[in-house]
């Protein structure tokens, strides 16, 4: 191998708001390559994981060798195909330490959204070269030329680089192949140095262990070879190597410049680091790349066993979820209404969601799941920092110098006759505008400081229904600052219930006290008694709800042969409340958990 | 062992249509079935090992009276065959007004029947209607009438909470059925069970249902006014006139044994539980085959029979004597129900009163409520 075969080689990734067509552009340059035959193609070929069918979403970053032949030279062209979500961002950077260049898509009808411009200011600041595309051009109501204006001033795009194409009816494809060959730089990285490769990905395989995915840097690696993980520092022998085409395909080395997998029988699930770098077997010889940044955790929830559930069974799924998602995080908590389970860190609520149904899919694990919230940090009276993950950790409020919430940046991209409603949504969250910038004359981007709590839950489905789904958004964390803020706790029969307890801001706590406690009035079964529930803060009680006592269960008819029936009924239901342990104790329900998420806006 | 059970219950599957709130075991419409199914009922008397005179003999279903007259009169002699009543045994069987006519009333008759339960479930054309019941007050007038020619036994069966039933309409229903000079009285609060076609559209929200409070209010009224008029409420549905309580159903209540035949039929016999099949027709078929139509069996421990006793007993508003009940089965109340005993007491659903324990009125109306506790032990 010399720097000379290193020119045939390609790495890129494909980038765009969601829904923009990432992945059946992917589906179109796997056909025209050959790679993937017409037979076995389907659409979102690469989205093959149960979830990302079902949503019809990408959530995992997915990488591909293809061959093509571009003016009688056979390339290797790695293309990463990556999710277009906020949520899945980590997935998205993490790509783009494999690559050189990206495709940037932009929907030929949508424009240029709020993901458009952060992805591409990512891509950006990696130094990858941009290869823009206007994609969809098929639709109906296409409109290029405008869609051309945006990218030019809101991301400075030399309107004479755009490719038009339409993934779906293969428009442009092979334009856009000699645009990635012309344009895109090769790899560096000198074969004949040192091993050293950056694991990005991986995955679990019961039979084969971990599946490590690689990019190589610099140096090489063959079948049998040692090698050494220079972070745990621990020695492998690499039992299978070869790349994605899309599904595994073996051989014998792999060099610089090149994408592919490495299975070196890593059977212990906290040996797999990603950002880890795979080096030369002799200590010393290689050197540590800088690895990935851990990304910035947003929302924390408690996960918990449901009744008949294992705690050790729900860590063992996490573990394994975790090699191959590694942005969320989690620890083991206990919570008196719930028993022992965990605290999970997330990118955001699909991401939330997402992690959830998949040790559900992929586990098979039934989950008790607690409102989100996300972390707030006290100064306390003895000077100390502490960060909140829970609303329990919440000292007294005479301990309290200075409660303080996450600030985010808020950035809105929204045709310009929807700029007063958005105005409108930000303002009552409390958000101070920043910026006023207008992309076309028709499209414009609001940046706000907001609160992270204010924008997290449901913020992207108010301004998708304020502005017709037309308006999108994108948020980056910019720091702490003191606020007015109370932790509201729920009594049920005079009971603190620990996992109900919620943060908020104190001009909301009235409001959010009334909304919570009557969610949970409506969520709570009558029991034989009258349940009080309250809302308050610190001993004062701020609202209250009544949960009536139970008027009539009786059954009518016990004849001969109702009596098996009922008698194995009535014994369950006593069985299957492991909780319930004595009488006069309140059944809260799972979905319980959530109702404190209730904000008491009118809808 | 213990000795054979002295009562015995047929259950016979057929109705002239499926009422939209019934789950029970029933065919509409194979009338051909019947021959089929008196030959296998037959056949399963036939296996039993010895014949046993009984003290209570209940025909109930469906609606035996369906049957024939010619196909009656084999049921109740096939059934004799085995279960011989004895001289003063109290023979029940359960009756669609639509069905009672002069020859249907020469049978039962004959063969000495003494008690009849009749279908009533309302007397007011709009609820009937709500109920996909068929008859009216004049056909129960006519049976009733038809029936009183040998029976002095009658009980009527009287359903509330029917969709947007009132307090009022419930109080008119019981003084009708008052009027007809009944000596016995079940009432049934309208229960929605899968299986019917009730369930499917209360689901569908094309059913409005009254709430818990109203039925409350309808099933108390009805406790009141028949005890003021000097009823004895003697178990959750079920009232009488002094000295006529069915002697069959306290059986089951008591926790005692009984046999039974015919699809879906629940029999206790040497301390175990079985249920027939359900379907009819499979009923039919393993039977005739020579198969045993036991769908479903258990025996159960010293503990849960002890428990569900207490549980069916205390059902019956009498409740359990304490005394009698613990020398009779050796145990001692305070340890089986443990702490529940006083916590049950102390929040007033039940409570000790000429040394029986029983449900207060409170935890009458709650109870389904309160057997997870008993059944299932304080730990
Ligand atoms: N008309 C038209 N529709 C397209 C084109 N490309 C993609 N689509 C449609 O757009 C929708 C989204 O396509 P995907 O390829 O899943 O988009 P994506 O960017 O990968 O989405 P995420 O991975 O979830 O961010 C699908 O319904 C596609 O069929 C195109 O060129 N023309
Ligand atoms: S008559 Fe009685 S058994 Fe027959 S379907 Fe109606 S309710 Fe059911
Ligand atoms: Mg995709």
């Amino acid at each position: 191998m010399t720097a000379m075969e290193l020119k045939y080689i390609r790495n890129f990734c494909i980038i765009a708001h969601i829904d923009h067509g990432k992945s059946t552009l992917a589906d179109r340059l796997l056909e025209f390559t050959g790679t993937v035959d017409k037979r076995q193609m389907k659409e979102q070929v690469l989205d093959d994981m149960e979830l990302e069918r079902a949503r019809g979403i990408t959530i995992k970053a997915r990488s591909v060798a293809m061959k093509y032949t571009y003016k009688g030279q056979e390339y290797e062209l790695n293309l990463i195909d990556t999710p277009g979500h906020v949520d899945f961002h980590y997935e998205v950077s993490r790509s783009f330490s494999c690559c050189e260049g990206a495709l940037l898509l932009v929907d030929a009808f949508q424009g240029v959204e709020a993901q458009t411009v952060a992805n591409a200011y990512a891509a950006m600041e990696h130094d990858l070269l941009i290869v823009p595309v206007i994609n969809k051009i098929d639709l109906l109501h296409a409109r290029p030329d405008e869609v051309l204006v945006e990218m030019e001033q809101s991301l400075a795009i030399d309107p004479a680089d755009v490719v038009r194409a339409s993934a779906k009816s293969g428009i442009g494809i092979e334009e856009l192949l000699s645009a990635v060959i012309e344009r895109i730089p090769p790899p560096t990285g000198d074969v004949d140095a040192p091993l050293q490769a950056m694991i990005f990905d991986s995955h679990y395989d019961s039979f084969r262990g971990a599946i490590t995915y690689v990019r190589m840097m610099t140096g090489q690696v063959r079948l049998g070879q040692k090698i050494r993980m220079l972070r745990s520092n621990k020695t492998y022998e690499v039992v299978e190597l070869g790349q994605f085409v899309p599904q595994r395909k073996p051989c014998t080395v792999l060099h610089a410049g090149q994408v592919g997998y490495l299975i070196c029988n890593i059977k212990s699930l906290d040996e797999v680091h990603i950002g880890e770098t795979v080096g030369d077997i002799r200590e010393g010889v290689s050197t540590p790349l800088p690895g990935y940044q851990q990304p910035k955790r947003m929302v924390y929830c408690g996960l918990y066993p449901s009744d008949g559930q294992d705690f050790d069974e729900l860590r063992d799924a996490l573990n394994k979820l975790s090699i191959n998602d590694p942005s969320f995080e989690f620890q083991p908590e206990s919570s008196e209404a719930l028993g022992f389970g965990f605290r999970c860190g997330f990118l955001g609520l699909l991401h939330m969601e997402i992690v959830q149904q998949r040790l559900e899919q992929e586990s098979d694990i039934d989950l008790v799941q607690t409102a989100p919230n996300v972390t707030y940090e006290v100064l306390t009276r003895s000077g100390e920092t502490i960060d909140i993950h829970r609303p329990q950790e919440v000292p007294d409020a005479g301990d309290i110098e200075e409660f303080r919430q996450p600030i985010v940046k808020v950035n809105l991209v929204l045709p310009t006759e929807y700029i007063g409603a958005a105005m409108k949504l930000c303002q009552d969250r409390r958000g101070s505008l920043t910026k006023t910038e207008y992309l076309s004359p028709t499209r414009a981007m609001l940046s706000y400081h907001l609160p992270l709590a204010e924008v997290i839950y449901d913020l992207h489905d108010k301004l998708k229904s304020v502005t017709r789904g037309f308006g999108t958004m994108d948020y980056e964390v910019i720091g702490y600052e003191p606020a007015d803020l109370v932790r509201l706790d729920m009594l049920v029969n005079g009971n603190k219930v620990d996992a109900l307890a919620i943060i908020c801001d104190r001009r909301d706590a009235d409001r959010r006290g009334r909304a919570v406690v009557k969610k949970l009035k409506a969520e709570i079964e009558r029991h034989m008694f009258e349940i009080a529930v309250q809302a308050a803060i610190g001993s004062r009680v701020i609202a209250r709800e009544t949960v009536p006592a139970m008027r009539k269960n009786v059954t009518a008819k016990c004849y001969g042969g109702d009596i098996t029936r009922k008698r194995k009924l009535w014994a369950k239901q006593r069985e299957g409340k492991k909780r319930m342990k004595s009488i006069g104790q309140v059944d809260i329900p799972q979905k319980a958990f959530m109702a404190v998420l209730e904000t008491g806006e009118t809808k | 062992m213990a000795l054979a059970p002295t009562s015995a219950y047929v259950h016979v599957p057929f109705c002239r249509h499926r009422c939209g709130y019934c789950n029970f075991t029933v065919s509409v419409s194979a009338d051909s079935q019947a021959e089929m199914y008196l030959l296998a009922l037959q056949q399963e008397l036939n296996c039993i090992d010895d014949i046993y005179p009984v003290d209570t003999l209940f025909f109930g279903g469906g609606t035996p009276t369906h049957l024939t007259v010619a196909q009656l009169e084999q049921l109740f002699q096939t059934v004799y065959e085995r279960f011989p009543p004895r001289a003063d045994a109290e023979i029940t069987i359960e009756a669609n007004p639509e069905d009672i006519d002069p020859n249907v009333c020469n049978v039962l008759k004959e063969w000495g029947v003494n008690r009849v339960s009749l279908g009533v479930q309302s007397f007011s054309p709009n609820k009937l209607r709500q109920l996909e019941r068929y008859h009216t007050a004049a056909t129960v007038d006519r049976a009733v009438k038809n029936l009183r020619g040998f029976c002095d036994n009658l009980s009527l069966d009287l359903i509330f909470g029917a969709p947007q039933e009132t307090v009022p309409e419930w109080q008119r229903d019981v003084e009708s059925a008052l009027l007809r000079d009944p000596q016995h009285l079940s009432t049934y609060g309208l229960t929605y069970e899968r299986g019917t076609t009730f369930w499917g559209r209360r689901l569908r929200g094309d059913l409005p249902t009254n709430d818990e409070s109203m039925e409350r209010q309808m099933f108390e009224t009805s406790i009141d006014m028949l005890q003021l008029r000097g009823w004895n409420h003697y178990e959750v549905s079920n009232f009488s006139q002094p000295g006529f309580l069915c002697r069959h159903n306290q059986v089951y209540w008591r926790g005692e044994e009984y046999f039974a035949v015919g699809p879906g039929a629940a029999r206790y016999v040497n301390t175990q539980r079985e249920t027939n099949h359900r379907s009819t027709s499979t009923y039919i078929k393993r039977i005739l085959s020579g198969v045993s139509a036991v769908q479903e069996s258990e025996r159960l421990s010293e503990s849960e029979r002890l428990r569900e006793r207490i549980v069916l007993r205390l059902r019956m508003m009498e409740g359990i004597p304490i005394a009698k009940f613990e020398s009779q089965f050796d145990c001692q109340l305070a340890t089986v129900l443990g702490s529940t005993l006083e916590e049950f007491q102390r929040r007033g659903w039940w409570e000790i009163c000429d040394g029986h324990l029983r449900l207060t009125r409170e935890g009458l109306m709650i109870s389904d409520a309160l057997w997870p506790y008993v059944l299932a032990p304080q730990t």
